[in-house]
């Protein structure tokens, strides 16, 4: 194999195959980037057995076809700290050399027969949707995973598919996002899945332009985001998602509506003397504004007033976490936010528009 | 000013040299002399048998041995003592939620307002020396008043093994004839200059005006005020360093069978979990001790899914840290809840019923014990053979 590449564009795609490719493992096939160059293209692939992502590196001249397994970050690394504008990596079985300028690297590489197979998707799409919608979704709710759960398959977001609409759900057990958007069917039958979280991350940096249209296809247990340079391929989370729009409360009887860059800085300042020990942040709502109010033993106490906008319904004094809070504000696109509640032991909503919305859970005051 | 505070001060009895003399009966009755018997070395406590001879803890241990040459000298065994003081302080936590550490054998516990739970404070006092005796083998004198100056006081009174309640009717009978050196901060120099002045008691200082201590003290005029008549308002302020709650236990031989080891092993997480809901707190970590036989002692820590105060999950994480361990004979155990909140956790979206009912069970079991008695109902199933349910 012989191929001279853009060190640009190669840079960028070993950055983003390097973020599916293993960094411990005992298997040294898995921590190689797969290269392949035929008829005039360079696929770079990587797995870690459970997201694999396989892209077409731009801007290359494929002088002699062939494949080679190279070690990912080592590869990453040249490339990054190389200076000219083109390099040229050429192959003699398991070695590798990539020759610039001023300088040549040998890198020893594994059999190419060590890599695991990358799957295939066969069939048609489930649906097609174009990345910025894609991307608007999943980043609305990605953040809301949890790391670590042993009784719900909550490591991963859900994504239904019901005829031409979209829904992304997650949720750590105390807060849970939903944002709706829109695609288009390619088959009839209705589809949800668990995507692992890692999946999504890399899926997020994988579009350049909103405009592209991603394919969906939800397999048995995986599932394929496809686009003209891009597969990714993820193995689906096991398990059950929990019963989520059973706790979406429809009761809130207290509503206020807020600017949302004023709220994130009355909460921000208020979660600036909260600490381990004491992570709530009080919030007493009233027709004459919120009161924000922290205190951290040892360290202190915070009192923020933030004008609200609208507010209706009794008085309330309820306690949350400001970091839950501040991730879905951060999320947020519109300007005002509305937040629902009912009572200081119950689930407040925040909506924005009628594509997302977040329960959070509140933190017993005492 | 609401209701009147209850300040109760607890001072062990010759700690070091008591715990000694406990475990080491040939030295019952005998004057022990705890410090480093050097030159330089100084007397960290002396046994009450070797203090009519003159000899006082922060003395020369050389001096020490010259009044009583018959003295046993021990070197201090930090760690010892260290075992037995986590033991006290376990105790007093059952008693107040609010206990101030000041050393490792004395603390000031806030009892106002533990009537309802607890009992009055005079009963109190009198079940927390009974538990130190029968469960430590060891004895303390307490202080019972109204703010801290008078408790500490008041167990300074009657040592060894004294219980003094200083009431609000009583405060001038004990205060007024005191020598002014027993007033917190005044130290030989002050006192030597309020003599010059004819001011021996405490009776005598109550006498000076406001701006005649100002001309004294300059600026500690107002708290000395206040303490010739009694008054001190300071609170007791738990020890906030205190990011832990464990409970370890030393075997007087090694114990070889594993499920002897987590019979252990249970009850002290049961009496850990009962302390975390107690006082409110959450863990979020739990870490195990183990001392072999050989000495090799090893400390393992696991950080759980989510801050808990459930019996079931502490122990569930507590058994499979010792389980990993290829089994030998042990020495030490121990468990620490480590990582606290005060349940600043946000509440849970899907809650578990199984958590539910494990919270059930805890708060029955807690309230019996708090009714009957320390451990009245444990639970069973710590054995390996038989899981736990």
């Amino acid at each position: 194999m012989k191929v001279i590449c853009d060190r640009g564009a190669l840079l960028e795609s070993l950055n983003l195959v390097g973020g599916v490719v293993a960094a411990r493992t005992p298997k040294p096939a898995l921590q190689c980037v797969k290269i392949t160059a035929a008829e005039a293209q360079l696929t770079l692939a990587g797995t870690d057995t459970e997201v694999a992502l396989r892209l077409t590196s731009p801007r290359v001249d494929v002088q002699e076809p062939g494949e080679a397994l190279v070690p990912a970050e080592k590869l990453r690394q040249i490339v990054s700290e190389s200076q000219d504008p083109t390099l040229t990596i050429e192959t003699e079985g398991d070695v590798t050399h990539v020759v610039a300028a001023d300088s040549k690297f040998k890198v020893f590489g594994q059999p190419v027969g060590d890599f695991p197979p990358i799957p295939e998707i066969k069939g048609e799409a489930d649906f097609e949707v174009p990345a910025g919608e894609l991307h608007r979704i999943i980043a609305m709710t990605l953040f809301a995973t949890a790391r670590e759960n042993s009784r719900y398959a909550i490591n991963g977001v859900l994504i239904e598919r019901d005829s031409n609409k979209l829904t992304v759900v997650a949720t750590d057990g105390h807060r849970l996002a939903m944002a709706k958007g829109s695609c288009k069917a390619k088959k009839g039958e209705a589809r949800n899945a668990i995507v692992p979280s890692k999946a999504l991350n890399l899926l997020l940096r994988l579009f350049s332009d909103a405009e592209q249209v991603v394919m969906v296809q939800i397999a048995e247990n995986q599932i394929h985001f496809s686009t003209e340079a891009a597969v990714l391929t993820s193995n689906l989370v096991e398990g059950n998602f929990p019963p989520y729009k059973d706790v979406i409360p429809k009761d809130g009887d207290k509503k206020a509506t807020l600017a949302t860059d004023v709220f994130i800085s009355g909460v921000r300042r208020a979660a600036l003397l909260t600490n381990e020990e004491s992570k709530g942040v009080r919030m007493a709502f009233g027709k004459s504004g919120l009161v924000l109010s922290s205190r951290a033993p040892e360290m202190g106490e915070a009192e923020v007033r933030v004008e609200l906008a609208d507010y209706s319904g009794d008085e309330l004094e309820i306690g949350f976490n400001p970091g839950y809070l501040l991730d879905a504000l951060k999320v947020v696109d519109a300007n005002d936010v509305l937040l629902e509640m009912k009572a200081a032991n119950k689930p407040g909503v925040l909506r924005s528009g009628s594509n997302f919305l977040y329960v959070v859970m509140p933190v017993n005051l005492q | 000013m609401g209701a009147p505070r209850w300040i109760l001060h607890l001072d062990m009895d010759a700690f070091f040299a008591a715990v000694e003399q406990r475990d080491k009966p040939a030295l019952r009755g005998l004057p022990v002399l705890i410090g480093h018997d050097g030159p330089r070395g100084v007397v960290a406590t002396a046994s009450y048998e070797a203090r009519p001879y003159g000899c006082h803890s922060a003395q020369p241990m050389s001096i020490a041995k010259r009044r009583c040459p018959q003295a046993v000298v021990l070197p201090v065994d930090g760690q010892r003592y260290r075992e037995v003081s986590q033991q006290m302080f376990a105790i007093l936590d059952e008693f107040s939620p609010v206990v101030e550490p000041l050393s490792i054998d004395e603390a000031f516990l806030d009892l106002t307002g533990t009537q309802r739970s607890l009992g009055e404070p005079a009963e109190v006092a009198r079940r927390l020396k009974d538990r130190i005796q029968s469960e430590l083998k060891l004895t303390a004198s307490i202080g019972l008043a109204p703010n801290k100056f008078l408790a500490k006081m008041g167990s300074d009174m009657n040592k060894p093994d004294g219980l003094v309640i200083i009431n609000p009717q009583d405060i001038d009978r004990v205060l007024l004839p005191l020598p002014v050196s027993r007033l917190w901060g005044i130290g030989r120099v002050s006192a030597a200059h309020l003599e010059e002045m004819g001011i021996r008691t405490v009776g005598d200082l109550r006498q000076l005006s406001i701006e005649r201590l100002q001309r004294y003290f300059g600026s500690d005029a107002e708290r000395y005020y206040n303490l010739s008549r009694g008054i001190d308002e300071r609170p007791v302020v738990p020890d906030q360093e205190a990011k832990s709650i464990g409970h370890e236990q030393t075997f007087p031989a090694d114990l070889g069978d594993a499920d002897d080891v987590r019979r252990v092993l249970f009850d002290q997480v049961q009496q850990v979990a009962y302390r975390l809901r107690k006082h409110g707190m959450m863990a979020k970590g739990v870490s195990v001790k183990i001392r072999f036989g050989d000495f090799q002692t090893i400390s393992r820590s696991t950080t759980l899914h989510a801050a808990t105060d459930l019996t079931t999950e502490l122990w569930q994480a507590a058994r499979e840290m010792f389980d990993r361990w290829p089994f030998q004979p042990v020495r030490l155990i121990g468990v620490t809840a480590e990582r606290l909140n005060t349940g600043g956790e946000s509440l849970e979206l899907f809650p578990d019923p199984d958590r539910a009912r494990q919270r059930k069970l805890d708060q029955l079991a807690d309230h019996i014990n708090e009714k009957f008695g320390k451990q009245t109902i444990r639970r069973g199933g710590a054995d390996r053979t038989h899981g736990q349910r």
